[in-house]
C-alpha cells in the first residue's frame, strides 16, 4: 500500500506561458484591489494607475513574447494564435488609453481607484478570454467576465444620476444578449452535441445537420445575442443611451475593446465553428450589416452630444467590420482585424479630446464644447480633426486603409454590394463628421458660457447617503477639474500620430494582422 | 531631372516648413504673451509678407520651375511614361507609389503649378488671419492636385483625388466669406466627396475583379489593370461611379448644385486655383482613366454623355448669360466651358480628346485671370461682386481693361486665341462622332461670346456705376495677371507646343476605344497600319496653321 | 421520453422571460425574468447533455449559475443605489436618457 503523501497524481499540463498574458492581467487586478485600500490618497490616485499600467505593460510583453504561437490550452478551451495575440495588442493598447483617460477622472475618484481599476483589468481579461475562446464555455465565461465588471463601470459616477441609469440599463440590454447567445449555444450544442468549436464545426461538416432547424435556430440566436453585444442593428438601441450616460473614459473603452473582443468572436465561432452553415447567415449578416450602416449613420446624423454621436458611429463602424465577417475568407478576418486597430486609434483620439473639453468647459460632450477649439488649442484640434477625418475615411488617414481593405475583401468575398453600402455609409457619416471639423476650425469659442448649462452637470447639492459600492472618497471636491493633464494630450497626440502613420505608412500593420488571417483554416 | 517625388512634395513640405518655422519665431519672439491673439498680431504687424507667405511663394514657384522643365523635357516621340518613379506602397493592397509623365498631365502640371504660383502671389498680397494655417491647407491642396496628376496607379490616384478636397474644405471652412460660409463648405465637401466615395468603391473593384479574371494578385497599376480588360457588365456600373465622381467635381450640370454656394464662399485667391485646376482633375480623370480602363463601357453610355456635356453647355452658358453676381458668369462660364471639355473627350476619337485636353489648359489659365479681374473689380465698387454695381471702370484703368480685353476674348474663343483651336478640334471631333449634337454645340460657343463680351462691357464701360471708383491696376497686381497673360498670348501663338506632345498619348487613351467599337479582326490592321500614321500626320499639320 | 418535450419547456420559460423583460416595469421583476430566460438555457442545455451523455452541457450550465448570481447581484446593487439616490424605481420612468 502506497502512503497518501508519496502517491503521484498526474495533474493536468497547465501551459502558464499560454496563459500568462492572462494571468497577469488577472492578477494585477486583484493586486490593485488591494493597494487601493491602502490609506494615503496619494497611493490610491497615482499608484493605483500607475500599477495598473504595469499590469496591461506586463500583459503587452507576455503577449509579445508569446508571438507566433499556435497552440491550443486548457484542454482546448483556448486558442493562442496570431487573431488572439493580435487582437490582444489592440486590446491592451485600448485599456492603456483608458487608463491614462481615467487617471483623473471622477468616476475612478468615486468609485475609489483601486475598485475601478481592478473591475477595468478584469473585464480586458475577459475580452483577452473571449478572443482566444475556442468553446462555448469559454466564450460564455469570457463575455460575462467582460461584461459584468463593464456594468458596474458604467455606474461608476454614483453621485450622477445618468451614469447609474446607464449601468442599469446596459445591464439588462447586455444581460438579454447574453441569455439569448447562450439558448442559441445550447441548441447548437444540442445538434452537434460538443461544445468545441472544431469538434461543432466537423459535425455540422457531415450531412444535413448544417441546414437542421435546431442548428438554424441556434444560429440565428447566436446573431442576436452577439449583435447585442457589438450593438449591431437593429439590436443598438441600447448604444447611445449607455455610452451617453457613462463616465467619457469608459465609454472610450467600451467603444473601443468589447467591440475588439465581439469582432474577436465573430471571427471565430463563425467562421471556424459555424463555417458550413456559412450559406445560412452569411447573407443574414451582410443584411445585418448593410441595416447598421445605415441605421447608425442616419441616426448620428444632427446629435448635439459628441458621446451620442460617436455611439451612433461606432454603430455604423460595426456594419463596416461586419461586412469583413460576412465574407468568411482570410481576406476578410484580415481586413476586420485591421480596421479594429485603425478603430482604435480613431476613436481614442476623439474621446481624449472630449474627456480634456469636459473637463476644460461646463459644456459636457456637447458638439459646442469644442468651438474654437483650433485658435485655442491646437494640440487637441487636430487629433479631433483626424479622428474625424479618419472616421469618415478620408485618405492618410488609417480609417481610409481600413475601409480599403474591407471593401477589397467585400468585393473578392462576391458583396460588391456591401463595399457600395460601405461607402455610402461613409457618404452619410460626412454628415455629422465634418460639422465636428467646421465647429473646431470655422465657428469662435463662444465668450461665456450660460449658468444652464453649467447647472446639468454640476452635482446635485445637498447630502448624499452612503451609497453601495460608495467609498470614503466622495467628500473629496468632485468639481470639474481645471489645470493641466498631460496624460490626456498624450493619449490625443498619439492616437491621431498613429492614426495618420498607419494611414501613410499601413505596411507594418498590414504585416501584423496578416498572420491573424491564417489562423482559422479559410480560404 | 531630379524625381517627381520633389515636384509632387515640394509645395506640401514648404507650406509645413512656412508654419514651423513661423510658429518657432513668433514663440521665439513674443514677449508679451498673448496666446490667443498672438497670431493674428504677428499677422498684421508684419504686414501682408509674413514668413510662411513668402516661404510658400517661393515653393511654388520652385514647382513652377520644375513644371516648365518637365514640360521642356517632354520627348514627344511616343506614348511612353516619363520620369517614372515606382515603388511598392502597400504590397498588401498590391497599391504602388507609381508617378510618371506622360502627354495627358504634362500641361496640366504646368497649368496647377502656374496657376498655384500666381494664386500664392495674389494671396501675399493680403493679410490673412491665421497664415500659418492658410498657406500650410494652400500649399497641401497643391500637393494633392499633382499627385492625382501624375498618379500612375488607381488607388494612388483616387487618394490624392479625395485628399485634394480636405485642404480646400478648411481653406474655404476657416477664410471664406459670410454669410453661408459653413453651409457651403459642407455642401461642397459633401458633394463632390459622395462622388469620390462612389469612385473609390469602383476602382477597389476594379483592381480586384481585373486581379480575379487575371488569376493574380491584386494591383492598382494603371498600366496592369489595362492589361486585363473587365467584362461590359463589370465596366458599366463602375464607369458610372466614376463618371459621378468626375461629373460633380468638374462641375456638370445635373450635379452643378455646390457651386453657386462654394463660388460665392471661397476667397478669390482659393477660386483662382478651384475653379482653374480642381475642375481639371475630372476632366483629365475621363481621359487617363476611364477611357482607357473602361472603353466598352465609355461608348456604351457614349450618348448619355454627350448629352449631359450639351445640358452642360446650354445650362451654363444660359445661366451666365442671365447672373449679375460677376463670380457667378465666371462659374457657370466653366460649367459651359467644362461641357465643351467632356463633349471633345466623349467624342471618342482623337481630334476631340486633344481638343479637350487643349481647352482643359486654356480654360485653366482663362478662368483664373477673369477671377482675379472679378476681385480687382470688387475692390473698385466697395467689395460689390454685382455687375450691376460696376460699369465705367476702364474710365482711368486702360491697362486693367486690356488685360482683361485680352482674357474675355480668349474666353469666348475668338479666332486666333487657343482657345479656339481647342473649341475648333473639340467640335471637329464631335462632328466626326455625332453631328446633331455638335451642330446644338455651336450654339454654346456664339452664347459664350454674348455673356463674356456681357461681362466685359457692364464692368469697364456703360454708365459709371453707383460706388464705382476707377483707378488702375497696381504693380503687384499686375505681376499676378502678366504671367498668366502671357501664358495666353503664348499658347495663342504657338497651340502646337500642347498639341504635338500630347498627340500620341491622346491617342494612346483613345485607342483603347476606338479598339473596342471596331470589329476585332479590323482592329489590329487600324491600330498597326500604315493608314492611321498617315492620318495622323495631315491632322498635326492642319492644326500648325492656325 | 422525447427530447422535444425538454425543450418546449425550456423554451416556454425561456420566452416567459424574454416577454417580462420587454413587458415588465418593475427592475427587480426584470432581473427576475432575467434569471428565467438562463435558466431556460440551463434547462435545454441540461437535456442536451443527458441526450448526448456528455458533461459538457452540465459544466456550462454550473457555469450560467455562477454567472446569474454575479449578474443578480451587480443588478440589485445598482438598484440600490438608484434607490438611494431617490430616483423612480420604474423602468419607464428612467427618462433623463432618452432613447
Amino acid at each position: 500500500m502506497i502512503p497518501l503523501a508519496t502517491a503521484h497524481l498526474k495533474g493536468p499540463h497547465i501551459d502558464f506561458a499560454g496563459l500568462s498574458p492572462l494571468i497577469a492581467l488577472l492578477g494585477g487586478s486583484v493586486l490593485v484591489l488591494i493597494v487601493g485600500l491602502l490609506g494615503s490618497r496619494w497611493i490610491r490616485a497615482q499608484a493605483v494607475p500607475s500599477l495598473s499600467l504595469g499590469a496591461l505593460g506586463a500583459a503587452l510583453g507576455l503577449t509579445i513574447w508569446q508571438w507566433n504561437a499556435q497552440k491550443s490550452i486548457v484542454s482546448g478551451a483556448l486558442r493562442i494564435d496570431d487573431l488572439a495575440l493580435v487582437l490582444n495588442l489592440v486590446l491592451i493598447a485600448g485599456a492603456a488609453c483608458t487608463v491614462l483617460l481615467a487617471w483623473r477622472s471622477l468616476a475612478a475618484r468615486e468609485a475609489a481607484h483601486g475598485e475601478f481599476h481592478a473591475l477595468l483589468l478584469s473585464s480586458v481579461a475577459g475580452m483577452s478570454l473571449l478572443a482566444a475562446a475556442q468553446n462555448t464555455v469559454a466564450l460564455f465565461v469570457g463575455l460575462e467576465l467582460l461584461s459584468i465588471p463593464l456594468y458596474v463601470l458604467c455606474a461608476t459616477e454614483l453621485k450622477r444620476e445618468h451614469s447609474l441609469e446607464s449601468g442599469l440599463k446596459y445591464l439588462i440590454v447586455g444581460s438579454v444578449g447574453s441569455a439569448t447567445l447562450l439558448y442559441g449555444l445550447a441548441m447548437i450544442y444540442g445538434a452537434t452535441g460538443t461544445t468545441d468549436f472544431a469538434g461543432i464545426a466537423s459535425a455540422l461538416s457531415n450531412g444535413s445537420l448544417a441546414t437542421d432547424p435546431l442548428t438554424l435556430t441556434g444560429v440565428a440566436l447566436c446573431v442576436a445575442g452577439l449583435c447585442f453585444k457589438s450593438s449591431i442593428a437593429p439590436f443598438h438601441q441600447w448604444t447611445p443611451d449607455v455610452y451617453e450616460g457613462a463616465p467619457t473614459p469608459v465609454t472610450a473603452f467600451m467603444a473601443v475593446t468589447t467591440k475588439v473582443a465581439a469582432f474577436g468572436v465573430f471571427l471565430r465561432f463563425f467562421d471556424v465553428a459555424l463555417i458550413d452553415t456559412q450559406v445560412s447567415w452569411g447573407p443574414a449578416l451582410a443584411v445585418l450589416a448593410t441595416i447598421t450602416i445605415l441605421v447608425g449613420n442616419v441616426g448620428a446624423l444632427g446629435q448635439s452630444s459628441l458621446k451620442r454621436m460617436l455611439a451612433y458611429s461606432s454603430v455604423a463602424q460595426a456594419g463596416y467590420m461586419l461586412a469583413g465577417v460576412v465574407v468568411s475568407t482570410q481576406l476578410g478576418v484580415r481586413a476586420t482585424v485591421f480596421y479594429l486597430a485603425a478603430y482604435l486609434f480613431m476613436n481614442m483620439a476623439a474621446f481624449a479630446v472630449i474627456v480634456a473639453r469636459e473637463r476644460q468647459t461646463d459644456l459636457g460632450d456637447s458638439i459646442g464644447a469644442l468651438a474654437g477649439l483650433g485658435r485655442e488649442r491646437p494640440l487637441l484640434a487636430w487629433p479631433m480633426t483626424i479622428s474625424m477625418l479618419a472616421l469618415a475615411g478620408i485618405p492618410a488617414t488609417a480609417g481610409f486603409m481600413g475601409k480599403f481593405y474591407l471593401i477589397d475583401a467585400a468585393v473578392s468575398g462576391g458583396y460588391t454590394w456591401l463595399g457600395v453600402a460601405i461607402v455610402v455609409g461613409s457618404m452619410i457619416s460626412l454628415g455629422y463628421y465634418l460639422p465636428v471639423i467646421a465647429a473646431m476650425w470655422m465657428r469662435e469659442a463662444p465668450a461665456a458660457t450660460s449658468p444652464n448649462d453649467a447647472s446639468v452637470l454640476a452635482p446635485t447639492p445637498g447630502p448624499l447617503p452612503a451609497l453601495a459600492g460608495g467609498s470614503s472618497e466622495l467628500d473629496e471636491d468632485g468639481g470639474p477639474l481645471s489645470g493641466s493633464q498631460p496624460e490626456v494630450l498624450v493619449v490625443a497626440v498619439l492616437a491621431g500620430a498613429a492614426t495618420i502613420f498607419f494611414g501613410v505608412i499601413p505596411q507594418p500593420l498590414f504585416d501584423l494582422v496578416h498572420g491573424a488571417g491564417s489562423g482559422l483554416g479559410l480560404f | 531631372m531630379p524625381p517627381l517625388s520633389i515636384l509632387l512634395w515640394l509645395p506640401f513640405v514648404c507650406g509645413l516648413l512656412g508654419a514651423l518655422a513661423s510658429a518657432v519665431l513668433a514663440r521665439g519672439g513674443r514677449t508679451n504673451a498673448e496666446a490667443s491673439a498672438g497670431d493674428a498680431s504677428a499677422a498684421s504687424g508684419r504686414g501682408a509678407w509674413g514668413a510662411p507667405g513668402v516661404v510658400a511663394l517661393v515653393g511654388s514657384l520652385v514647382a513652377l520651375g520644375l513644371a516648365i522643365a518637365y514640360i521642356a523635357d517632354y520627348k514627344s516621340g511616343g506614348a511612353a511614361l516619363q520620369h517614372v518613379t515606382d515603388t511598392v506602397w502597400i504590397s498588401t493592397l498590391g497599391i504602388h507609389y507609381k508617378l510618371a509623365v506622360t502627354g495627358l498631365n504634362v500641361f496640366l502640371l504646368g497649368l496647377t503649378t502656374l496657376l498655384f504660383a500666381v494664386a500664392t502671389l495674389a494671396a501675399n498680397l493680403r493679410s490673412w488671419e491665421r497664415p500659418r494655417l492658410f498657406y500650410f491647407h494652400f500649399m497641401l491642396a497643391e500637393s494633392a492636385v499633382l499627385g492625382a496628376f501624375l498618379a500612375q496607379d488607381l488607388a494612388l490616384f483616387v487618394s490624392f483625388f479625395d485628399l485634394m478636397l480636405i485642404p480646400f474644405y478648411f481653406l474655404i471652412g476657416g477664410w471664406g466669406r459670410e454669410p453661408g460660409r459653413i453651409k457651403a463648405t459642407i455642401k461642397l465637401v459633401i458633394y463632390t466627396l459622395v462622388g469620390s466615395l462612389l469612385m473609390l468603391a469602383a476602382a477597389i473593384a476594379t483592381g480586384v475583379l481585373a486581379s480575379q479574371q487575371g488569376g493574380g494578385h491584386i494591383t492598382f497599376v494603371l498600366s496592369a489593370l489595362h492589361a486585363l480588360p473587365l467584362s461590359s457588365g463589370s465596366q458599366e456600373w463602375i464607369f458610372l461611379f466614376f463618371a459621378a465622381a468626375f461629373l460633380v467635381k468638374m462641375p456638370a450640370f445635373p450635379l452643378h448644385g455646390w457651386m453657386p454656394d462654394g463660388y460665392r464662399a471661397m476667397p478669390i485667391e482659393v477660386l483662382m486655383v478651384f475653379s482653374g485646376v480642381l475642375s481639371k482633375v475630372g476632366a483629365y480623370g475621363f481621359l487617363a482613366i476611364v477611357l482607357p480602363l473602361f472603353p466598352q463601357a465609355a461608348v456604351h453610355f457614349q450618348t448619355l454623355m454627350l448629352l449631359i456635356a450639351l445640358a452642360s453647355i446650354l445650362y451654363g452658358s444660359a445661366q451666365a448669360f442671365s447672373q449679375t453676381d460677376a463670380r457667378l458668369i465666371a462659374g457657370y462660364s466653366s460649367v459651359a466651358q467644362l461641357g465643351f471639355i467632356t463633349l471633345g473627350i466623349f467624342s471618342l476619337n482623337s481630334q476631340g480628346a486633344q481638343g479637350a485636353l487643349l481647352q482643359m489648359v486654356n480654360h485653366g489659365l482663362v478662368v483664373a485671370p477673369l477671377l482675379f479681374i472679378v476681385g480687382l473689380l470688387a475692390k473698385r465698387t466697395g467689395g460689390s461682386e454685382d455687375v450691376r454695381q460696376m460699369g465705367g471702370l476702364a474710365f482711368r484703368a486702360p491697362v486693367l481693361a486690356s488685360l482683361f480685353l485680352v482674357v474675355a476674348l480668349a474666353t469666348l474663343a475668338i479666332p486666333g486665341s487657343s482657345n479656339f483651336v481647342g473649341e475648333f478640334l473639340i467640335l471637329l471631333g464631335v462632328f466626326k462622332a455625332k453631328l446633331a449634337i455638335a451642330i446644338i454645340a455651336f450654339s454654346g460657343v456664339v452664347l459664350a461670346s454674348v455673356y463674356a463680351l456681357r461681362l466685359f462691357i457692364r464692368a469697364m464701360h456703360n454708365r459709371v456705376g453707383p460706388s464705382a471708383d476707377s483707378h488702375e491696376i497696381s504693380i503687384l497686381d499686375g505681376a499676378v495677371l502678366a504671367p498668366l497673360i502671357a501664358v495666353i498670348v503664348f499658347l495663342a501663338l504657338y497651340p502646337q507646343l500642347a498639341l504635338h506632345r500630347s498627340e500620341r498619348s491622346v491617342k494612346a487613351a483613345v485607342a483603347s476605344v476606338q479598339a473596342s467599337t471596331v470589329p476585332a479582326q479590323t482592329v489590329a490592321r487600324v491600330i498597326s497600319g500604315p493608314r492611321v500614321v498617315h492620318r495622323s500626320a495631315t491632322f498635326a499639320d492642319s492644326v500648325r496653321t492656325p | 421520453m422525447s427530447i422535444a418535450w425538454y425543450l418546449a419547456v425550456s423554451a416556454i420559460v425561456f420566452s416567459l422571460g424574454a416577454i417580462g423583460v420587454m413587458t415588465r416595469r418593475n427592475p427587480l421583476v426584470v432581473l427576475l425574468c432575467l434569471e428565467l430566460m438562463l435558466n431556460g438555457a440551463n434547462l435545454a442545455l441540461i437535456a442536451f447533455s443527458r441526450m448526448w451523455g456528455n458533461g459538457d452541457g452540465q459544466i456550462l450550465a454550473i457555469v450560467v449559475m455562477t454567472v446569474a448570481a454575479c449578474e443578480v447581484c451587480i443588478g440589485l446593487g445598482m438598484i440600490v443605489a438608484i434607490y438611494r439616490r431617490h430616483l423612480p424605481i420604474d423602468v419607464d420612468e428612467l427618462r433623463e436618457l432618452q432613447g
